[in-house]
């Protein structure tokens, strides 16, 4: 049933993880974890919730926004109960989350580890959905997605990422909207996990107190057999142009909440992840603590310490967000575009970029000590195609250039769009 | 772990963490939670972690701790009861792992007794621009409130909750009083602070012994007088106040606020600990299965206990029309709990995942700082295997008699903005 085992070590953050490819076509993943006490397991899959459009034996499958989030939300469930049950005889504490690119299913646990990794595995490996509890669950979605219209960084996010994009189903919250999931079927989640929650397309990552032999054990326990026939994910083009460069809205919030975003050409599979240490570095230069403009704005009292730039990258996009609460938002707005202007004027000072690096560097080594993290950075490096430490490597082998090179081509204003939510005014009683 | 006394009022805790690959060093400034001085107490740590004499500009004093690989410094101000902890802490990569071989835990340490002990001061007293920036962010927090619906709702019920009481004392102080502070009175405040202070040092992972030698350093030059604030007090039982405050949200929210009528003994509280788990903090709790799966009341519904100030707290989020049904079902499931013993597969299982969040507490810094700072402020202090033995001894009708002794105070809802109608 196995493989080769693969063995990386870093010397530099003396630490080793393992990989192991089986037959059936799962990836397995291990980093033992010497002195801790703890294992925290993901059980991810690469299916997210800007995965809307599939093919498999030459038939197109369309999904309603939210669907990724719902089968999240279904898969503790099967005809013997749910999952919560059951893992509560093994003191795991278990959970689940679903991003754009992915669905992860994770616990932590200290003891009865092979318990709870078959429940893991059986209850993401066999999906049981009927009309009944697929009717429940859009009750119980409904009320999470209610609750995140209240939060201002969360809405925020999503109306910039409408600002910038036409078809981009990043565009569209990860939960859907009441609307879009009531469109959902026991026959179209079944359809998806056909598709997507098979051995090939998933990965089990284990970090802490474990080996892979004990991952290759509960493997085999499943019996988990390869694809009949493998999906291929379709993409909508996406146009260069901006759809709304400005947009703006209210809500019981104090004070205003500014945002801009750029809209960025995605980069191969291959450069990916280092333009993604790059876009990350590059925030940090342009309003991280240090830099001038963050001082500058600071001081004036137009924004606060949670004022930062951020990036999202995936297959088909890549963009920059720069959000906060502010007074003022067109005045932050300008000084934003001109900092960025005369970064890419002037260039970036040496010494900032040692900084950023060292910054960088120290948080990618600290993430190395949690066993959380770890199990769960390398899920999301698989899925991407990259390894534990590449990040740490990329770090170590920037140069000022590389980074200098990147901010020409990018953060431009004619490819950005701003969002402004206002403060509701209170109805007099 | 191994503690030691290096002066009246002054204990370090050392915990040994090979395994990881940050260190922390923490100095927790123990003192009684006033009302007079609140707005101090949240104001000091912006000012202290802005800069410092060593590094007065706050852009130069980032760049400082950027070079140590983004060593992470920072201060805090925290209410437990009717103590407020005032915490300057710093955390960052172990030597072996610097890219050019620095030798970084020595700066930490000289970094965070920087900050502590001389802060930036001009004629004297804190810069009065830095203190005028920190203001304006304070009172900014304070104003931003109501922008997290969830900690919002809980805060007006526990304003209610707590009313004069010590243990009611904002943590993040008063807004109409920020603009009043003047710099004179945010240094006699810190002074006060350095003079009367129990001070709790926590080292994880670092060396504790150069800790010490540093505090016993900058302690010499100060003439201190610590006091231990007085036990902390529970509220007494009252008729429960039912408040409903209108807002434009999409979700409601509820909190219901409880008094158990006493501070706990070790024993107790380790039964209440239990109970909570059952009732509501668990994804098998009576809350979860029930009022959100079951019945579909709520998206979350999660209960807790602060055994400082003896408050036992549930918060939901529910529907608009479904805010009194849902009020009433997690009462329900309450009473049932203090009615009928809990089954003993239930009672075993809440027992193994507390027993086995407690194994992991030493699997990270944070796990380990929270554990033993907790049972310091408790005044004891025990592994999490101690801690795991007393649960494991606990009854079905242990936990029926804790929930027993919950008394409703304060029901919170954030409801849902009616239009209004001009009444001429």
């Amino acid at each position: 049933m196995t493989q080769t085992k693969q063995i990386l070590h870093n010397e530099r953050v003396d630490f080793t993880c393992e990989k192991l490819v089986l037959e059936n076509g799962l990836t397995l993943l291990c980093a033992p974890m010497p002195g801790y006490a703890g294992v925290h397991a993901v059980y991810g899959t690469n299916f997210g919730s800007v995965d809307r459009a599939f093919t498999q034996n030459g038939k197109t499958v369309k999904l309603p926004a939210g669907i990724a989030h719902f089968l999240e939300h279904k898969m503790f469930e099967n005809e013997e109960g749910d999952a919560f049950s059951l893992y509560a005889a093994t003191g795991a504490s278990a959970n689940a989350f679903t991003g754009f690119d992915r669905t992860c299913y994770v616990f932590t646990a200290t003891q009865h580890i092979p318990e709870a990794l078959d429940i893991l595995l059986s209850f993401v490996s066999r999906p049981y959905f009927t009309k009944d509890t697929v009717q429940k669950e859009q009750g119980i979605i409904g009320q999470e997605i209610k609750m995140y219209d209240d939060s201002a960084d969360w809405r925020m996010m999503f109306a910039l990422l409408q600002s910038i994009y036409h078809n981009n189903p990043v565009r569209d919250d990860i939960a859907g909207t009441v609307e879009s999931i009531a469109e959902i079927t026991p026959e179209l989640l079944y359809e998806c996990t056909d598709a997507f929650y098979t051995p090939g397309n998933m990965v089990l990552s284990a970090a802490g107190n474990i080996t892979m032999e004990e991952l290759v054990a509960a493997v085999e326990r499943q019996g988990l057999r390869p694809a009949a026939a493998p999906a291929e994910k379709l993409r909508e083009p996406e146009p260069e142009s901006i759809p709304r460069p400005y947009h703006e809205f209210t809500m019981a919030v104090a004070q205003p909440t500014f945002g801009i975003a750029f809209k960025e050409r995605p980069v191969s599979p291959a450069e990916r992840f280092r333009c993604d240490v790059i876009c990350d570095m590059l925030t940090e230069l342009i309003c991280g603590d240090f830099t001038p403009l963050f001082r500058r704005l600071y001081d004036e009292g137009l924004i606060n310490s949670n004022f930062a730039g951020e990036v999202g990258s995936g297959d088909d996009y890549l963009c920059f967000f720069f959000s906060g609460e502010t007074s003022d938002p067109e005045k932050v707005r300008s000084e934003l575009l001109c900092e960025i202007a005369r970064l890419k004027k002037e260039g970036i000072a040496k010494e900032d970029f040692l900084l950023c690096r060292n910054l960088m560097y120290g948080e990618a080594v600290g993430d190395l000590e949690s066993i959380e993290n770890v199990a769960t950075t390398m899920a999301g490096c698989e899925m991407r195609g990259e390894t534990l430490f590449e990040q740490l490597e990329v770090l170590a082998s920037l140069t000022l250039e590389d980074v200098q090179q990147t901010l020409e081509q990018m953060l431009c204003e004619e490819r950005s769009a701003t969002v402004v939510i206002r403060p509701a005014q209170k109805s007099k009683g | 772990m191994q503690r030691k006394q290096l002066a009246d009022g002054v204990m370090l805790t050392d915990i040994p963490a090979e395994r990881f690959k940050t260190g922390r060093i923490t100095l927790n400034f123990i003192l009684p939670s006033q009302r007079s001085t609140a707005t101090a107490a949240a104001l000091l740590p912006l000012v202290l972690e802005r800069s410092c004499a060593a590094w007065p500009d706050m852009t130069e004093f980032s760049k400082v701790l950027a070079k140590l690989y983004g060593a992470s410094l920072s201060a805090e101000s925290a209410v437990y009861g009717n103590r407020r902890v005032i915490s300057v802490s710093i955390s960052g990569i172990k030597d072996c792992y610097a890219l050019d071989g620095e030798a970084l835990s020595q700066e930490y340490a000289r970094v965070l007794f920087e900050v502590a002990f001389r802060p930036h001061f001009t004629d004297g007293v804190f810069d009065e621009e830095a203190l005028e920036i920190e203001k304006q962010k304070l009172r900014e927090a304070l104003e931003n409130e109501i922008n997290e619906k969830r900690t919002y709702c809980i805060r007006q019920a526990k304003r209610r909750f707590f009313s004069d009481s010590p243990n009611g004392v904002e943590k993040n102080g008063y807004l109409d009083e920020v603009d009043g502070i003047t710099a004179q009175q945010l240094t006699a405040f810190y002074h006060e602070m350095i003079r009367s202070a129990v001070i709790e040092i926590m080292v994880i992972g670092a060396d504790a012994a150069q800790v010490g030698e540093s505090i016993a350093v900058q302690l010499s030059q100060v003439e201190r007088a610590p006091s231990l604030p007085e036990a902390p007090s529970a509220m007494p039982r009252t008729a429960p106040l039912v408040i409903k405050e209108p807002m434009d949200t999409v979700q409601g929210k509820l909190c219901l606020l409880f008094t158990t009528d006493a501070i706990f003994n070790e024993a107790d509280e380790a039964k209440l600990r239990l109970a909570t788990a059952i009732y509501g903090s668990l994804p098998t709790s009576r809350l979860f299965m029930n009022v959100r799966e079951k019945q579909s009341l709520c998206y979350y519904c999660v209960a807790g206990y602060a055994p400082m100030s003896g408050m036992f707290m549930v918060d939901s989020g529910i529907e608009h029309q479904n805010a009194e049904k849902a009020k009433d079902a997690i009462l329900a499931e309450l009473e049932t709990l203090c009615k009928v013993p809990v089954p003993e597969t239930e009672l075993e299982e809440a027992k193994l995942a507390l027993c086995s969040a407690m194994t992991g507490v030493g699997d990270s810094l944070n796990g380990l700082e929270n554990w033993y700072f907790g049972g310091i402020l408790k005044g004891r202090i025990r592994t999490p295997e101690e801690a795991k033995a007393r649960i494991q001894q606990i009854s079905a009708a242990d936990i029926q008699e804790m929930l027993s002794h919950l008394s409703l105070s304060v029901a919170y809802f954030l409801t849902k903005e009616e239009p209004t109608h001009d009444a001429n």
